[in-house]
C-alpha cells in the first residue's frame, strides 16, 4: 500500500504535497523547488526531461518542448482555444482521431492526457524520492470551471501515470481547504484563482469542518499566459514596424520572445520598469537584428487591463448567483502565480474592499489543499467535508433546438436527475440522447459531452417503452448515464458513441507503456530537509 | 464502523423515497433559512460519502444515495420560490408525486402565472423587457418594464418583474 499525495497539475507549474507531522507540506524536487514547470523536453536520443530543467532548455529545444497542455486537455481540435494555442505555441499542434488534439515532438504525436501523465509521473517521482516510499494514490486538482470531458481527461492522465486517482477536486475549493483547515472558522470567503490558463472565482461558506461552495464561475479562456501573449504581440509588432519581419513565424524566435515576455511580466512584479533585450533574434540579409524594448508597469497594466476587468465581470456573476455582495465576504484568498502581480492585487483589493489574506503562498496553496483531501479520504476520518457544486448546467438536446436542463449549475454534488424516454416509431430498437454542458438556451452553443444510445429496446408500439435514464454527476464532477426499463426494472443497455476522449484500451495501453519506463533505483531519499 | 449507524443509514436509504425534503433534513415546515443551512451541514456530517471511503462499495452506494437526496433537499428548500411551490405541492392532494422537485413543473407554474399583458403596448414593452433580460441589459429591461407597468398598472407579473430587475440593479450598484 503506497502513500497518497495531492497534486496541483497546473497550466504553467505543478506542485505535489503530502501531510507531514499533521500539516500539508509541498515536496521539493531535486533542485530544491516544490514548484516545477509543467514542461516536457523531448530530446534527440529519445529520452525526455520534465520540469524546471526542461523549461531551462526551451529555447534550444523549441520545436520539441511541450508546455501548457492543460489549455488543450479535453478540448476538440476545432475549438478557438486550440487555434489560439497554435498561433503562439512553439510546438506543433495537429488533429487526432475524433476531432481530438495531438501535440507533436520528435516526429511522434501525443494526446493531452499522455502529456499531462508525464508531468504527473514526474510529480510522483519527486514525492517518492523525497519519501523513500512508493506513491500510488493522488487527489488531482482542476479548475472549478472544467467540464466533464476535461475532468475525465485529467483522471485518465492520472491513470496513465500509474496513480489511483482518489478524487478530482476544484482548485479554489482546495485552496479554501488549505486556508481554513484546523482553524474552526465560520466565514464566507471568496477564492480568486488566476492561473496560467484559466480564471475561477468560488464563493464558499466555511462552517468549522464543512466547506460549502455556494457558487462558482470562471473564464476558461483567461489566464496568466494571456498576459504573456499580449507582451509577445506587442514586442513582435514593434519589431515588425522597424524591420518588416514577424518574429512569431520563427519557432526559436517565438520561444525567445515567450521566455522574455514571461520574465518581463515577473520583473514588473518587483520593479517598475523593465527592458527586454534579445540580441541576434533574427538573421536578415547577412546581418543580425536585435530586439530592444523597454516598458514600465503602468504601460503593461494598460495592455492587460481589459483582461483583468473580465475577471470582475465573472466575480459579479458568482456573487449574484450566491445572492451575496462584496460586503458579505469575510476573507479573500488569492491563488495562482499571476495573482502575485501588484496590478492584480490592487485591482482585486479595490473590487472587494479588502486586502487579500496574507501568509498563503498562491503557488502552493492548491497542492496543500489537495493533500489534505487525499489524507482525509485515505484515513476516512476527514477533518473537513467538501460540499462542492457542479459549475455547468447539464442538459439534453431537444427537437426544437433548445437545451432541456436536467441539472443546473451550482447544484451540490453528487447529484442525479432522471428522465423517462420512449420511442417514436413502431419496433424502434434504439434511442439517441445527446448530452451538453453550458448555460446557453440553445444546445448547439453549449459543449457536447457525448452521444448515448439506448440499445436493444424490446420491440413494441411507438410510445410504449418507458426507459428511465438517470444522469448522475459524481463527486469528481464527472457525468455517468445509466438506464433501466421503468416497468421491469431491468438494466437498459447504454452505449457511449461520441466523446472525444481516450478509450479504456488506449488508456491501459499507455499506462503499461509508461510503467515500463520507471527506473528500478528510484527509492532513494534524495534530500533531508528540516 | 459503528453497527448502529450502519443500520441507521441502511434504513434511511430504504425509506428515503417516502420522505419529503423537510423530513430528510429533520426540519419543521416553518424553518428559517439559517435552520435549513444548519440542517444541511448537520446531515452532511452524518451522510457525506467521504467519511466512508474505505467501506464496502455496497454501503458507500447506500450512503451516497441518502446524501444525494440531502443535497437535493437543500437545493430546493434554500430557494424561496422553489421552497414555496414545493411546500404547497407536498401539502396538497398528490403528495407522493411531488416528493422530488421537478424543474419542469417550476417552469410550467411560472408560465401559467405569467401574465404577458392584455394591451398591445403592454405586451410589446414586456416582450422587449424579456429580451433585454436575456441579454443581461437590466437597465434597458427596467425602462421597458416601467413603461409596461404604466400601460397596465394592475398587471402583477409586470410589477414583480420590475421589482426583480430593480433588485439586480441595486445589487450591482453596491459592487
Amino acid at each position: 500500500m503506497g502513500r497518497a499525495v495531492g497534486i496541483d497539475l497546473g497550466t504553467s507549474t505543478s506542485c505535489v504535497s503530502i501531510i507531514k507531522d499533521g500539516k500539508p507540506f509541498a515536496i521539493p524536487a531535486g533542485d530544491g523547488n516544490p514548484i516545477q514547470a509543467s514542461v516536457i523536453a523531448f530530446l534527440e536520443d529519445g529520452s525526455r526531461i520534465v520540469g524546471n530543467a526542461a523549461k531551462a532548455m526551451m529555447v534550444e529545444n523549441a520545436e520539441h518542448t511541450i508546455y501548457s497542455a492543460k489549455r488543450l486537455i479535453g478540448r476538440k481540435f476545432f475549438q478557438s482555444e486550440v487555434k489560439k494555442a497554435q498561433a503562439v505555441c512553439s510546438y506543433e499542434i495537429v488533429e487526432g482521431p475524433n476531432q481530438s488534439v495531438r501535440m507533436k515532438a520528435r516526429g511522434r504525436e501525443y494526446s493531452c492526457p499522455e502529456i499531462s501523465a508525464m508531468v504527473l509521473m514526474e510529480m510522483k517521482r519527486i514525492a517518492e524520492n523525497y519519501l523513500g516510499e512508493e506513491v500510488d494514490k493522488a487527489v488531482i486538482t482542476v479548475p472549478a470551471n472544467f467540464n466533464d470531458g476535461q475532468r475525465q481527461a485529467t483522471k485518465d492522465a492520472g491513470t496513465i501515470a500509474g496513480l489511483n486517482v482518489l478524487r478530482i477536486i476544484n482548485e479554489p475549493t482546495a485552496a479554501a481547504l488549505a486556508y481554513g483547515f484546523g482553524k474552526g472558522l465560520k466565514q464566507k470567503i471568496a477564492v480568486y484563482d488566476f492561473g496560467g490558463g484559466t480564471f475561477d472565482i468560488s464563493i464558499l461558506e466555511i462552517g468549522e469542518d464543512v466547506y460549502e461552495v455556494i457558487s462558482t464561475a470562471g473564464d476558461m479562456y483567461l489566464g496568466g499566459d494571456d498576459f504573456d501573449d499580449r507582451l509577445i504581440d506587442y514586442m513582435a509588432e514593434q519589431f515588425m514596424r522597424k524591420h518588416n519581419v514577424d518574429l512569431r513565424q520563427d519557432r526559436k524566435a517565438l520561444q525567445r520572445l515567450k521566455n522574455a515576455a514571461e520574465k518581463a511580466k515577473i520583473d514588473l512584479t518587483e520593479k517598475l520598469e523593465t527592458r527586454v533585450y534579445l540580441p541576434g533574434i533574427m538573421e536578415e540579409m547577412g546581418g543580425k537584428l536585435d530586439l530592444d524594448i523597454s516598458f514600465n508597469r503602468n504601460y503593461f497594466g494598460q495592455m492587460i487591463m481589459d483582461l483583468i476587468q473580465k475577471t470582475f465581470k465573472v466575480c459579479d456573476e458568482a456573487l449574484q448567483n450566491a445572492h451575496l455582495t462584496v460586503e458579505n465576504i469575510d476573507a479573500l484568498i488569492l491563488v495562482g502565480g499571476p495573482s502575485k502581480m501588484p496590478i492584480i492585487r490592487e485591482a482585486v483589493k479595490s473590487y472587494f474592499f479588502k486586502d487579500p489574506h496574507a501568509g498563503i503562498d498562491p503557488e502552493q496553496v492548491v497542492a496543500l489543499g489537495a493533500s489534505i483531501q487525499a489524507s482525509s479520504l485515505v484515513e476516512a476520518r476527514p477533518g473537513a467535508l467538501l460540499l462542492d457544486v457542479t459549475p455547468l448546467s447539464l442538459g439534453i438536446a431537444t427537437a426544437g433546438g433548445l437545451m432541456d436542463v436536467l441539472i443546473e449549475r451550482n447544484t451540490p454534488i453528487p447529484t442525479e436527475s432522471a428522465r423517462i424516454f420512449t420511442t417514436t416509431r413502431e419496433q424502434q430498437a434504439a434511442v439517441k440522447i445527446r448530452i451538453f454542458q453550458g448555460e446557453d438556451r440553445k444546445y448547439e452553443n453549449n459543449e457536447l459531452l457525448g452521444e448515448f444510445r439506448l440499445t436493444e429496446i424490446p420491440p413494441a408500439p411507438a410510445g410504449m417503452p418507458k426507459i428511465e435514464v438517470t444522469f448522475e454527476i459524481d463527486a469528481n464532477g464527472i457525468v455517468h448515464v445509466t438506464a433501466r426499463d421503468r416497468d421491469t426494472g431491468q438494466a437498459q443497455s447504454v452505449q457511449l458513441n461520441v466523446s472525444g476522449g481516450l478509450s479504456q484500451e488506449e488508456i491501459q495501453r499507455l499506462k503499461s507503456e509508461h510503467r515500463g519506463e520507471e527506473e528500478v533505483s528510484k527509492y532513494k531519499p534524495e534530500l533531508e530537509l528540516p | 464502523m459503528d453497527e448502529n449507524f450502519k443500520r441507521q443509514v441502511l434504513s434511511m436509504a430504504k425509506v428515503i423515497d417516502e420522505l419529503d425534503y423537510y423530513q430528510i433534513l429533520k426540519l419543521d415546515q416553518m424553518a428559517f433559512d439559517d435552520d435549513i443551512k444548519r440542517a444541511y451541514f448537520g446531515e452532511s456530517r452524518l451522510y457525506h460519502p467521504d467519511k466512508y471511503f474505505n467501506e464496502p462499495p455496497q454501503f458507500q452506494a447506500q450512503v451516497t444515495r441518502v446524501f444525494k437526496r440531502v443535497c437535493e433537499a437543500y437545493k430546493v428548500l434554500s430557494d424561496k420560490e422553489r421552497r414555496s411551490l414545493y411546500t404547497k405541492q407536498i401539502n396538497g392532494a398528490d403528495r407522493q408525486k411531488f416528493l422530488r422537485f421537478d424543474l419542469k413543473v417550476l417552469e410550467q407554474e411560472k408560465a401559467k402565472k405569467e401574465d404577458e399583458g392584455h394591451t398591445p403596448m403592454g405586451k410589446k414593452y414586456y416582450q422587449l423587457a424579456k429580451a433585454a433580460i436575456q441579454n443581461k441589459d437590466f437597465k434597458g429591461a427596467k425602462i421597458n418594464l416601467q413603461l409596461a407597468v404604466k400601460m397596465e398598472p394592475q398587471n402583477q407579473t409586470f410589477q414583480e418583474r420590475l421589482k426583480e430587475v430593480e433588485d439586480i440593479l441595486a445589487m450591482r450598484r453596491k459592487l
